[in-house]
């Protein structure tokens, strides 16, 4: 990010499908300790500023830490909508956005990193699979704002027609790191499945007089939350406040819902740093 | 008379000129505006009857009282480092006799005709020749000290390095030094070895038994979880989490991790070689861990002079790091600023801009040399002595931008690019780069504040924690306290009141804290401050840093100047940081 708070890449995300086929928002289902909506605002906020969450109007949403929030005027006009109303959000805060669907449990910064590294020139950087695109774990510019308005005030409303606009760089399952990440939830039977996932492991060190105090300086827990994570410390939830714990040696992390994913590290330290 | 408790209203001036001291009344007025301590010898060295470049040995409302950690000094003087403002503290009994002398302060002005002690007790005050002390490491000169004048003395001495004028000489006692910013050559620039103070008076309380009650409660609560990190293995416990954290600076400044870390780490060192603790004067945390220096000598290991004397060396042998410290200890230099003039001058000459080719980062046998030769004055001794802003100058090229101090004073072990609320305090603090005068780290290791981005959340953390440490060091309270108080300046005004009878609040409390801070500052102004100071070394502003965990940390130049000019913008001053009140209409009629 530059110092007037312009980034490189921001971030869409889209909560307000009917979710028909699921029967239930999506938005809130609970995947391992968080609702769908926090935990993949979460991880795209590791590598995108701002996030935004457009909504449909009235639409229940959780508590979202950091989030920005924009109502679909359209409802039910499609993704498109949602896209373009996210761009105009970011209009002139970032180059490019990364589009996400709300319902990706196994979404990892990673493959958010190589898709949106891969952009480099082109407006659309497209992962496919099995002959599929990906539009809602895409990477766009945001100066396909203004062809975006214009293909809606057409009634073209397929994410396609963009495609066929503009300069997409297509992604195979082979050019981007964690393509897990694509996997989304359509049906009570897909969110099943995925709740059958065990939770990723994390990697913990404690530092200073917690090693003592809970038994170990390295450990490993699955957990797909900060908060799980500090439930399966023995010990450790009763040392909060006075304890601090920080996600791969960057920011700190009290909120029990911040979301975690294989790969992470967390340190435990003593909330006292003077010295 | 004064009608303020915990203090006697009054200070002693000691004219080393003409070898005759007296007593000043301080007005009740000043005493409630400034409280004592850092406050207090701000508005001292103001002061038009401290002419003669003073320094003063400033007590404060709580020494003598039960309360835990109060048997604290502030020794406040130009410092010769960066020119400005300087209080630097340190817990002894020193501060129980000086206060017991009857006096808040004791101000020293101009210079002894020969080298010489300060004497205060109940008889009066003397100069007595020193020349047989010249030479010696302060502990030593002490117990010498002791030996000569009684027991019931105490003195804070200074070491060889103070009598050489080296800019970053402590002056210290029982082991515990006011380190930084040079006053060991104050003292030493005045031909003063040390000032021994005996005291018989007893400190007048406004209410002894709710001091009494308060104490006690005080005392158990620094048994609590806050204080466990000091008590169990002192501040070293810093090191290998900072190392996690991307904020250990390593080979001066150039990384924020370091590979060694666990060698050094607390964790490990506690195991291995550490002999005892110490409890500093009037205190029940003890957080002082004495480490077996590996020749039968001990030495202190605290975080900061491992970090400086460690990493920021690239030195991961512990044994050549206790060993620094002892060295320093004996020599009587600040160990941060001898550390960061070290490592800046290990990279000069990797970078052939200093002819010293045995002077390289991770060398702790260079490392020992280098600290032999600011005390012997030989070989590089000379350019070392300078402290890092003047060696940079001296050597020219584009060593400047990586000499690692604001206003002269060497930075303490917490990278400001990882740590952006910590770089606006070092940026604009008055006594230059420093960790005791500014502790907003405290908010960049939370979730506050966006640490590595800052912003105005940073900005007032900033503020907040300069107020607070302006406070803690005027009442005078240890710092590793400040986690037992849930609502401090609410229980800092009933500690105050308990003392002195003042009936402070939170909200006049918030009053002194800003008007310590805006006093320091016009000091700073009148003695050749200017705007571009505050601010941190090119290094900081141009290099991005590459962290261990493979993201890159930025401190955009405009970023910091920002913050800089919303914190002036924030204190009431004009956006560059000049105060809009004279220090006359700081204290209250």
């Amino acid at each position: 990010m530059t110092p007037d708070g312009h980034s490189e890449l921001g971030a869409i995300v889209l909560a307000g499908g009917r979710s028909t086929r699921m029967g239930t928002p999506k938005a809130l289902l609970d995947w391992h300790g968080a609702p769908l909506v926090r935990r993949v605002t979460g991880l795209l906020a590791r590598v995108a500023s701002p996030v935004v969450v457009v909504h449909a109007a009235g639409q229940e949403l959780p508590s979202l830490p950091g989030v920005e929030l924009v109502v679909d005027e359209h409802p039910g006009r499609g993704p498109l909508e949602g896209i373009a109303a996210g761009m105009r959000a970011l209009r002139g805060r970032c180059d490019a956005a990364f589009v996400s669907s709300v319902d990706v449990p196994l979404l990892h910064p990673r493959f958010v990193r190589s898709v949106a590294g891969a952009l480099n020139g082109h407006d659309v950087a497209l992962p496919v699979a099995d002959g599929h695109n990906h539009p809602l774990s895409a990477a766009y510019r945001i100066s396909l704002l203004e062809v975006v308005e214009r293909l809606l005030a057409e009634d073209r409303l397929r994410p396609a027609f963009l495609f066929d606009e503009s300069s997409v760089r297509r992604l195979e399952n082979g050019e981007i790191d964690e393509p897990g990440s694509l996997r989304n939830l359509n049906t009570p039977e897909d969110y099943a499945a995925a709740l059958a996932e065990p939770e990723p492991q994390i990697e913990v060190e404690a530092f200073g007089t917690l090693r003592e105090r809970l038994g170990f300086s390295r450990t490993t827990v699955p957990a797909a939350t900060v908060g799980h994570a500090v439930e399966r410390l023995d010990g450790l939830a009763e040392l909060l406040p006075h304890t601090l714990v920080a996600l791969n040696g960057e920011r700190f992390h009290a909120d029990p819902q911040t979301p975690l994913v294989a790969g992470d590290r967390l340190s435990v330290l003593t909330a006292e740093a003077g010295g | 008379m004064s009608t303020i408790g915990g203090g006697f209203g009054r200070y002693l001036r000691v004219d080393l000129d003409r070898g005759v001291a007296e007593p000043v009344s301080i007005p009740d007025g000043v005493r409630r505006a400034f409280i004592g301590g850092a406050g207090l010898g701000a508005w001292l060295l103001t002061s038009a009857e401290t002419a003669g470049e003073p320094v003063a040995f400033v007590f404060s409302p709580l020494v003598g009282t039960p309360l835990t950690t109060s048997a604290k000094f502030a020794v406040v003087a130009r410092s010769p480092l960066t020119g400005l403002l300087n209080d630097a503290l340190a817990s002894s009994h020193f501060a129980l006799q000086g206060k017991m002398t009857g006096h808040d302060a004791i101000v020293l002005v101009g210079t002894a005709p020969e080298p010489s002690v300060v004497v205060i007790d109940a008889d009066g005050t003397s100069l007595e020749p020193a020349g047989d002390l010249w030479g010696l490491p302060a502990a030593e000169a002490e117990q010498r000290l002791r030996d000569r004048l009684g027991k019931g003395y105490r003195a804070a001495a200074i070491g060889p390095a103070g009598e050489a004028l080296v800019p970053f000489a402590t002056v210290s006692h029982d082991g515990r030094h006011a380190g930084r910013g040079g006053h060991g050559a104050v003292l030493g620039s005045k031909n003063v070895k040390a000032v021994a103070v005996r005291g018989r008076m007893r400190v007048p309380l406004a209410d002894p038994d709710r001091v009494m009650e308060l104490a006690a409660d005080l005392r158990t609560r620094s048994f609590g979880p806050a204080t466990e990190k000091y008590r169990e293995l002192g501040t070293l416990a810093n090191l290998l989490a900072f190392n996690a954290l991307n904020t250990l600076p390593t080979r001066n400044f150039q990384a924020a991790s370091f590979e060694d870390a666990a060698a050094l780490s607390a964790e490990q060192a506690a195991d291995l070689k550490q002999r005892t603790r110490h409890y500093c004067a009037s205190c029940t945390i003890g957080c002082g861990h004495i480490y077996e220096a590996g020749n039968g000598n001990g030495a202190r290991l605290e975080y900061e002079n491992a970090f400086a004397l460690g990493p920021l060396c690239g030195v991961g042998d512990p044994a050549a790091v206790i060993e620094a410290s002892r060295r320093c200890d004996e020599l009587g230099i600040d160990t941060i600023s001898a550390g960061g003039t070290i490592a800046f001058a290990m990279e000069c000459a990797e970078r052939g801009l200093l002819d010293a080719p045995w002077l390289r980062f991770g060398s702790g046998e260079a490392l020992l040399r280098a600290l032999d030769e600011i005390g012997s004055g030989e070989g590089i001794g000379p350019l070392l002595r300078m402290g890092s802003r003047r060696l940079a100058q001296q050597l020219g090229g584009d060593a400047p931008s990586f000499a690692p101090h604001v206003k002269g004073m060497e930075l303490p072990g917490y990278e400001p690019r990882t740590l952006q609320s910590m770089a606006v305090g070092l940026a604009v603090n008055a006594r230059g780069a420093d960790h005791n005068r500014s502790g907003a780290y405290e908010a960049d290791f939370s979730q506050r504040v966006d640490r590595l981005h800052g912003g105005s959340a940073s900005v007032a953390a900033a503020i907040d924690t300069e107020d607070n440490a302006a406070l803690i060091d005027s009442m005078i309270l240890c710092k590793f306290l400040r986690g037992v108080f849930t609502d401090a300046r609410i229980e800092w005004a009933t500690l105050l009141n308990a003392v002195t009878g003042c009936n402070y609040d939170a909200e006049e409390l918030g009053e002194v804290a800003e008007r310590i801070v805006t006093t320091k500052k016009l000091f700073n102004v009148s003695h050749g401050w200017t705007p571009d100071t505050d601010t941190l070394p090119d290094r900081f502003l141009d290099e991005p840093l590459e962290t261990a965990a493979g993201t890159t940390v930025t401190l955009p130049r405009e970023r910091l100047a920002a913050m800089v000019r919303e914190y002036n913008l924030r204190r009431g001053w004009d956006e560059q940081g000049y105060p809009q009140v004279e220090a006359k209409d700081l204290v209250p009629a």
